[in-house]
């Protein structure tokens, strides 16, 4: 069969490929600790990573205590974003679908409302476990509105679920900031995603639920392939096609919950990615989650430095970077690009 | 950022606009709606702060006003018929301790203004601040919600402007009430402005003890640190007028100049000896809560050795509370280190 040696082929060369990724990452990471809003020297950057502590010079701390954890942080959250991406769009068989039109950024913003109008509670690093339980809480409503009905979570019934609760949460969230202008300010952190003022404390909160989140992801690859043939295609190939969907969202909400919590929602990155990776890799989802998961934090941190060094003393926060950029981006890769179909 | 930054600000801004306190007109209530009897028939005119000569046949008695303004004209006797405020009149720093019956409250959230409720007042003026760098009146700025801007529909606008001094400032509402009939010569007003000269007299004395003296004004936040851009600041100009060395930051935003924005990665940009710490969200806690939360808000050396002190940030309306502030600032004057941020 000419069709699986084409596979076999393409695979042969996604490997080497993948390695290939790995090192542009180690790349952008090292970009992203040598350059920001602050121009402090290559030798210094180093002297600051060698000794490991701060010795008390504003360079080192920048070095060691702004710029290693927002790095860090930015591989995390890119990848758990693209992986997401990835699978959300395989698990429902929808091009479009992402964090955002499943509820999760509209369920955080609501819980994070809660927490300040009616908890009292203030601090960025406490809102941090509301827009979590929050991302969660939205995506197990749309799940299980999705499941009503004897058919189960079909592809179409999550889409208008996702739709339908995001338009309701994001109505609540907006009379209740109408009324509450403090509210409007507190929430304000996580209008636009942003990788600024997020440190250790927030990176090791959310650092456990991506790692676990993202090795659990990269065993779906076979499970989407079996969905991607059509629910009665992958039955007959004796798949679980309601647990595996179980599954996926919620792996899902742990991954895209934590990475909105940390960072607000962050646009394009859990879209486009997954399409380049589609593109990169065909329509075999075992490529096409490690390649997300590789290729997302790399968007990420390259739009997170480029915002970080265009209007110094200041810095733009990436995702206003990403919808700067993602745009145009997704236009031509739907213009040039033959995209695979989902 | 863009998106929310002015709002921010103006929120804080105009929360303060109220500046004027319960010390300037303590007594000076009882005049009530006198200013009606008591007002010439005109024809009256008014210069706002705009530059524009606003004019009207009978002269104004039925007035709405905005918070800090119409404290300002209350202490003069003259009582408006409606107030909006940026936040609750029971908190609003200028009016919790004023007399408010008979005065229909319009709105107590920024950028939220009642205005069928105003039109029913069937006022003749509207009095508010004229913010130069937004060329708008408080309460008609960018960012307020659309239909509040109607307001100004309802009868002409005058403000005195927020410009160079907020000694031109006291002055302007001081004119404007004598326009509108107020007796200005009360025994408290004229002890007021005793105590202001008084003030001024000790805070450059002590200025010019410590002549190394350098001050900024700053307001940290979430994901970056302002700086005061004292051109837009007017009691921060009246500082400077005074002796005193207020930085002037080198690249204010072009959008909002009330501010440099600063990464925290360049939170140490300026070395300041004292900081002047937004007094809008100054708390005796403040400097150690951001020293904490920013890994680089003590390498502002001033930080670190706690010299730092409330700043009465764009609210300033009168010469007794100019007064009160002034003396605060004065013993943190006599208190500093002029040494420190060298």
């Amino acid at each position: 069969m000419s069709s699986s040696n084409n596979l076999a082929r393409r695979a042969s060369a996604l490997g080497p490929g993948l390695a290939v990724l790995c090192v542009l990452l180690a790349l952008v990471a090292f970009l992203s600790v040598t350059l920001g809003s602050r121009s402090i020297g290559l030798p210094e950057v180093l002297r600051a990573l060698g000794n490991l502590d701060t010795d008390g010079s504003i360079n080192s701390t920048v070095t060691l205590e702004l710029r290693v954890p927002r790095t860090l942080l930015g591989i995390l959250v890119g990848a758990a974003l693209g992986v997401a991406g990835a699978i959300l769009q395989g698990v429902t068989r929808n091009p479009l679908a992402d964090a955002g039109i499943m509820g999760i950024n509209s369920g955080a913003a609501v819980f994070v409302v809660f927490a300040v109008t009616v908890l009292g509670v203030r601090g960025a690093g406490v809102y941090v476990w509301f827009a979590f339980a929050g991302a969660i809480a939205a995506l197990v409503l749309v799940y299980a509105i999705a499941s009503l009905g004897r058919e189960g979570a079909t592809p179409i019934k999550l889409a208008l679920a996702g739709v339908a609760v995001t338009a309701g949460l994001a109505s609540v969230t907006t009379g209740i900031v109408m009324t509450n202008v403090e509210t409007l300010n507190e929430l304000r952190f996580w209008q636009v995603g942003s990788l600024a003022g997020r440190y250790a404390p927030v990176l090791t909160g959310v650092a456990p639920f991506l790692i676990v989140g993202l090795i659990a992801s990269l065993g779906f690859g076979r499970a989407l392939n079996g969905l991607a043939l059509g629910e009665d295609m992958a039955r007959g190939l004796g798949q679980q096609v309601t647990r595996t969907r179980a599954a996926a969202f919620g792996v899902v909400a742990v991954l895209a919950g934590a990475a909105t919590a940390a960072c607000g929602p962050i646009v394009f990155v859990g879209l486009v990615v997954p399409h380049v990776a589609r593109f990169i890799c065909g329509p075999d989802y075992r490529w096409i989650l490690p390649y997300s998961m590789f290729l997302s934090p790399i968007v990420l941190l390259l739009a997170d430095v480029l915002g970080r060094v265009v209007v110094v003393p200041d810095e733009l926060q990436v995702g206003v970077v990403l919808g700067v950029l993602g745009a145009p981006a997704f236009v031509g890769i739907v213009r040039y690009g033959r995209l695979s179909e989902v | 950022m863009r998106a929310w930054r002015p709002a921010l600000v103006l929120t804080a801004l105009s929360v303060v606009l109220a500046g004027c306190g319960s010390a300037d007109t303590s007594g000076t209530t009882t005049a009530a709606s006198g200013a009606a009897s008591a007002a010439p028939a005109g024809p009256w005119s008014f210069t706002d702060g705009s530059g524009k000569v606003v004019k009207a046949d009978k002269t104004p008695t039925r007035i709405i006003a905005h918070a800090g303004e119409a404290a300002a004209l209350m202490s003069f006797g003259i009582k408006p018929v409606g107030i909006y405020a940026d936040e609750s009149v029971k908190t609003d720093a200028n009016l919790k301790d004023l007399d408010l019956t008979g005065i229909e409250i319009l709105g107590q959230e920024w950028g939220k203004i009642d205005v069928e409720k105003a039109a029913a007042l069937r006022p003749d003026l509207i009095v508010g601040d004229w913010w130069p760098a937004e060329k708008a009146h408080s309460g008609l700025e960018e960012g307020v919600d659309e239909k509040s801007k109607k307001l100004a529909e309802l009868a002409p606008v005058v403000g005195v402007s927020q410009g160079k001094s907020i000694v031109d400032l006291a002055k302007g509402y001081e004119d404007l009430a004598k326009s509108l009939g107020a007796a200005v010569d009360s025994p408290e007003i004229a002890a007021n402005k005793k105590r202001f000269e008084a003030a001024v007299a000790t805070f450059k004395e002590a200025v010019a003890a410590k002549s190394g003296l350098t001050v900024a004004a700053m307001s940290p936040a979430d994901d970056k640190v302002y700086v005061a851009n004292p051109e837009y600041a007017p009691e921060l100009l009246d500082f400077q007028r005074w002796g005193m060395k207020v930085i002037n930051p080198d690249t204010p935003d072009p959008g909002f100049p009330y501010w440099e924005n600063l990464s925290w990665e360049n939170a140490d940009k300026y070395q300041p000896d004292l900081i002047l710490f937004d007094g809008r969200s100054f708390k005796p806690t403040s400097n150690a809560d951001w020293g904490k939360k920013q890994p680089t808000w003590f390498k502002i050396k001033a930080a670190k050795a706690g010299a730092v002190v409330s700043w009465p940030a764009y609210w300033l309306h009168t010469y007794g509370h100019f007064a009160t502030e002034l003396d605060k600032l004065t013993a943190a004057v006599k208190a500093a280190d002029p040494n420190i941020g060298d």
